[in-house]
């Protein structure tokens, strides 16, 4: 691992940009950069899969990825004009449960992974989640809900989505705090965690795999 | 079977760290009692009387457990001055008609509250209270419909409660409720900021936890006041929620840095004024027990309970079984969509490996959901009286 990756998996802030602004300084290949900021987020989130760090600490790190990001970005779409992003993840918290809080980690750390990310908000209604299907054609639906009553709406979303024949375009997976001891057939979804880096891997794997 | 003691000695036993006649069982049920007692939340919110006749439908069906949670936001949910914080912050007040809801039920919200630390610390809580972005709706109130639910309706709801304790026998599992500083900065700030806040301003979040603890603390003394604290059992515990302030949200570190401070000292605060500290925990709080070993030093025994949901009960026995009572913590998940047969083999273990010496409350992780199957949460109860005999 370089400065950079380093860096980040140590939350230093200071020593990332330190670092990202060097690299521009020398004219280092910024894919190069962003590519080392994604190893340190990566590891981050293998640490927090192994329980050596929390969700706050997950946050920071994406949140450092991000300023980082902000600097070498202009720099990549100077060098590289035509640059695509690793897939398109839809995401949303389901009908009925308005908490942000898991969605919005594991949208801000899609981004950081390179997805493109269409954030349909809380309480999402199952047809906005068809209509939005449609009109972004995502590979994958990421349905996110806390409460125990999102979980059979989990599984109506995912019945519409059928019902409007979409569902064979899309894979679906569903996070939240219990939605990880749900069994994945009883709703109809293709994966279900309670833990968002478990989530973005499962998603990098179904996008590596197309 | 014949029980030699009453509800609230069984309790007391268990506060006590002594072994009762069996093991107590309290469930906490919020929602599930209007669910199940056939009103909607609306009704529970606004009228104390129906919500008390469904408490005592609701119990037929998911059973008696020795406690009843008086669901102490609906106490002072309309009124202004005396609300939690959590409440306040977190709560997203539209109260629905129907049961089960279309919408949600109460829910959190998470958005930024407090744009400056020092500006609320300069110019005093009010300025959280009185705030457009927490609570629209206070400002488009009548000033009667305010002073009702700030003087008249807190009483009458306490009234109706005092009236189920002593008809049935059945204690409180608390008077008043109080957030833990750390979390409730979290809320005022949002996920995001705070997160920011912990690496970047770590003086100021401490600050101010100092500045928001004791008006949290006196406001869930104040609610146990007003639902008669030293007269109605149960009246005096103070639930202290500690809900995103471990792992898997924060490190073991941050905990001890930023939490315990402000955890030990509100419950001092509470347990030296005379209440006790029910200490409600959400998260995997096992590698933080060690830490836990301190949270009733230097108070007298039988003050402090530690409520604990995704925490690894036999290792927190092992742990603070001499200290302190310790609750918990049959999921949530297991409730709504196990088996009676799961949810009693699951008791049965808890009991087995908690209940020795007393000390132990057999007990839903977090609140019981609304949508728990009845059978399930009456096999948990009958769990406690099959396999909780001392």
């Amino acid at each position: 691992m370089g400065k950079l990756s380093e860096a980040i998996v140590a939350l230093d802030k200071e020593g990332v940009l330190g670092a990202v602004k060097e690299g521009i300084h020398t004219n280092t290949d910024p894919i190069q950069l962003i590519e080392e900021a994604r190893e340190g987020l990566q590891r981050v989130g293998e640490e927090f899969e192994k329980g050596n760090y929390f969700l706050m600490e997950l946050m920071r790190a994406a949140q450092i990825f991000k300023e980082a990001a902000s600097l070498i970005n202009p720099k990549i779409q100077e060098c590289y004009k035509d640059i695509t992003m690793k897939g398109k993840v839809l995401i949303g918290t389901v009908s009925g449960d308005v908490h942000d809080l898991g969605k919005g980690i594991v949208a801000t750390l899609l981004k950081c992974r390179g997805f493109e990310v269409i954030d349909l908000g809380v309480d999402t209604p199952e047809q906005v989640f068809v209509e939005k299907i449609k009109e972004h054609n995502p590979q994958v639906v990421g349905m996110s809900g806390l409460l125990t009553t999102s979980i059979p709406v989990m599984g109506k979303t995912v019945k519409a989505i059928e019902e409007a024949g979409l569902r064979g375009r899309v894979k679906v997976i569903v996070g939240g705090g219990v939605v990880g001891e749900v069994k994945t057939s009883d709703i109809g979804v293709d994966y279900a965690t309670s833990n968002a880096n478990e989530g973005i891997r499962v998603i990098e794997n179904w996008i590596e795999k197309e | 079977m014949k029980e030699s003691l009453s509800r609230y000695e069984r309790i007391e036993a268990a506060w006590n760290l002594e072994e009762a006649d069996r093991v107590p069982v309290s469930p906490l049920n919020c929602y599930i009692l209007a669910y199940q007692g056939g009103i909607s939340i609306r009704e529970m919110f606004h009228e104390p009387e129906k919500f008390i006749e469904a408490v005592v439908e609701a119990r037929k069906k998911i059973g008696e457990g020795d406690q009843e949670d008086p669901n102490i936001t609906t106490l002072d949910h309309l009124s202004l001055r005396p609300k939690s914080g959590w409440d306040q912050v977190t709560l997203d007040w539209r109260i629905w008609d129907q049961f089960p809801p279309e919408g949600n039920i109460p829910s959190f919200y998470e958005k930024c509250i407090i744009e400056d630390y020092d500006d609320v610390m300069e110019r005093g809580f009010s300025t959280i209270l009185f705030n457009k972005k927490i609570y629209k709706d206070v400002f488009e109130r009548s000033l009667d419909d305010f002073l009702y639910y700030e003087f008249e309706y807190p009483e009458i709801y306490a009234k109706a409660w005092r009236k189920f304790v002593e008809e049935y026998e059945v204690p409180l599992i608390m008077g008043g409720r109080a957030t833990i500083p750390f979390e409730l900065v979290l809320y005022y700030r949002g996920f995001a900021q705070f997160v920011q806040d912990i690496f970047e301003q770590p003086d100021k979040v401490k600050d101010m936890c100092e500045f928001v603890l004791e008006h949290e603390i006196m406001n869930a003394l104040k609610q146990a006041m007003i639902m008669g604290a030293g007269e109605v059992p149960g009246a005096e515990k103070i639930f202290f929620q500690a809900g995103v302030v471990g792992p898997p949200y924060v490190s073991p570190e941050v905990f001890e840095e930023f939490v315990w401070p402000t955890l030990k000292k509100g419950v001092d605060m509470i347990v030296k004024r005379g209440f006790k500290a029910h200490v409600h925990t959400d998260g995997d709080m096992t590698s933080v027990l060690p830490v836990f070993k301190d949270i009733a030093k230097g108070l007298p025994k039988g003050k402090v309970l530690l409520d604990f949901e995704k925490t690894d009960m036999k290792k927190a026995k092992e742990v603070l079984g001499d200290k302190v009572c310790i609750w918990g913590n049959v999921p949530a998940s297991l409730l709504c969509y196990g088996t009676p047969t799961e949810v009693e083999e699951y008791c049965q273990k808890l009991i087995r490996d908690c209940a020795e010496g007393g000390g132990f409350i057999l007990a839903t992780e977090c609140e019981t959901p609304w949508n728990a199957k009845p059978e399930n949460v009456r096999a948990m109860i009958d769990s406690a009286i099959k396999h909780g005999q001392y």
